[in-house]
């Protein structure tokens, strides 16, 4: 019996070989889609609920790892616009916050662990469509139909999101 | 092109989305401006560090977390399967039986399908993940009013609180949200303490030096927040001690766990979390 079948079959110790293959590339992906580790870890654990809840509905037209993807990006852009919806907290008003002041010039190579850090702190608006395009590989028209915005909002998202990358990590 | 591009045109260039007449225009221009070469080196530079970003390992306790919760729903689902197959059996219109530790059952249940899995919930994973639901979702925020507290109304229907409704909303909020903190951590504290005979001693002095490090951390941020009680650092820096305790109350938990399962690789994991936490 294969995997999928084992899980659908109520494998506990199944599902955990799914989770051990796939759980570093959705953590990852929550983390930067939520912005912080903390709320990726409770997505994380939400996605695989979720998952192990509709194994039943996965028809095998995609791979396993597709079909999970899809749920946790799906979970992912949920979780970040009712946050927005609570918050009420729109990207012009987080483009005053102080915080975001650049810091002192560097020229050393961009550390992995910097820029991860970087990242989290985007404002609510450009992360997302940062980490769909620059690091997810969607491109423009794909993130627009994902955050339900126009193409040209997207564009412009993510060179905000890049401006604001140069100066946290120095590079203005 | 002697007028320097904007900088959405050298962000398109820098990423190559431009049509080759347009990036030509903006190239020739580059080539001969030192400050927009140094902006599109940049995002370059950016864009090259961003393809490199690799994966991050979810921490070990994840696993356990996830692992509880799938349990707990069985253990539901195999409740309701029992309520309804008394149910059943009382009509006369079905025959059950369950044997110790087992549940046999002829129905196809979905993911958990009775018949295969045994009810090995520990009481001790079922407790934690009680605990663990009332923190998952918790996510204090100062300055911001979640109290459902009643507020006033303006003319056009948008509520109007005032400065001092708001501190006092603040301070309402960081109340429930300690108390809410203090309880999970009492429930896994009961836990992990009525459990530590299964921990090693040297792991187990590392938990208690780790606990007491941040149990000082946590008295000291109360004293800040009661000399300071609109402070939002001081309040974060409470918030984000209590969450620090409950993190490392939770490894514990699944330490203990991946130890009763005699996990060691998953044990060994947890325990390398938590030196690396205490040094």
């Amino acid at each position: 019996m294969d995997l999928v079948a084992r899980c659908r079959a109520g494998e506990v110790e199944a599902f955990e070989t799914l989770y051990r293959e796939h759980a570093a590339r959705l953590y990852t992906l929550a983390c930067r889609m939520a912005g912080s580790r903390e709320d990726g870890e409770d997505l994380l654990q939400e996605i695989f609920l979720q998952a192990y809840r509709k194994l039943g509905s996965f028809k095998g037209d995609s791979s396993i790892g597709t079909w999970l993807y899809r749920l946790a990006l799906n979970h992912c852009l949920d979780y970040v616009r009712s946050r927005r919806a609570k918050m009420n907290k729109l990207t012009e008003t987080l483009d005053a916050d102080a915080s975001f002041e650049p810091t002192a010039r560097r020229e050393t190579p961009i550390a992995r662990m910097d820029l991860e850090r970087a990242v989290e702190r985007l404002p609510e608006g450009c992360r997302e469509a940062f980490v769909l395009h620059d690091v997810e590989g969607f491109d423009h028209k794909e993130v627009a139909d994902l955050l339900g915005i126009a193409e040209g909002t997207s564009k412009s998202q993510v060179f905000k999101a890049r401006m604001k990358l140069r100066g946290l990590l120095g590079r203005r | 092109m002697n007028v320097h591009p904007n900088e959405d045109a050298l962000n398109a260039y820098a990423e190559g989305s431009l049509t080759a007449a347009d990036a030509a225009a903006i190239e020739q221009h580059v080539a001969s401006c030192v400050s927009c070469r140094q902006f599109v080196d940049e995002v370059r530079e950016i864009l090259r560090a961003t393809a490199d970003l690799g994966l991050q390992d979810p921490p070990a306790r994840a696993w356990t977390r996830i692992e509880r919760a799938i349990q707990l729903e069985q253990a539901d689902k195999a409740r309701a399967d029992g309520a309804r197959a008394d149910g059943a059996r009382a009509d006369g219109a079905r025959a059950f039986q369950a044997s110790e530790g087992e549940i046999a059952s002829g129905h196809d249940h979905g993911p958990a399908k009775a018949g295969r899995y045994r009810l090995w919930l520990p009481w001790l994973a079922a407790a934690a993940a009680l605990v663990l639901a009332t923190v998952v979702g918790l996510r204090y925020a100062p300055g911001r009013s979640q109290t459902g507290a009643p507020t006033s109304q303006a003319p056009d229907g948008s509520a109007q609180v005032s400065a001092g409704d708001a501190a006092q909303s603040v301070e309402y909020e960081l109340r429930q949200a300690e108390a809410h903190y203090e309880n999970a951590i009492k429930g896994l504290e009961q836990i992990a303490n009525a459990e530590q005979n299964a921990l090693d001693p040297r792991t187990a002095a590392t938990l208690q030096k780790n606990l007491a490090v941040i149990d000082q951390a946590i008295s000291e941020s109360r004293a800040a927040v009661r000399s300071q009680p609109a402070s939002e650092p001081a309040q974060q820096s409470l918030i984000e001690n209590f969450k620090t305790k409950i993190a490392l109350l939770q490894d514990t938990v699944a330490l203990i766990n991946e130890m009763r399962k005699g996990n060691e690789a998953g044990a060994a994991r947890i325990v390398s979390g938590l030196k690396q936490k205490g040094n």
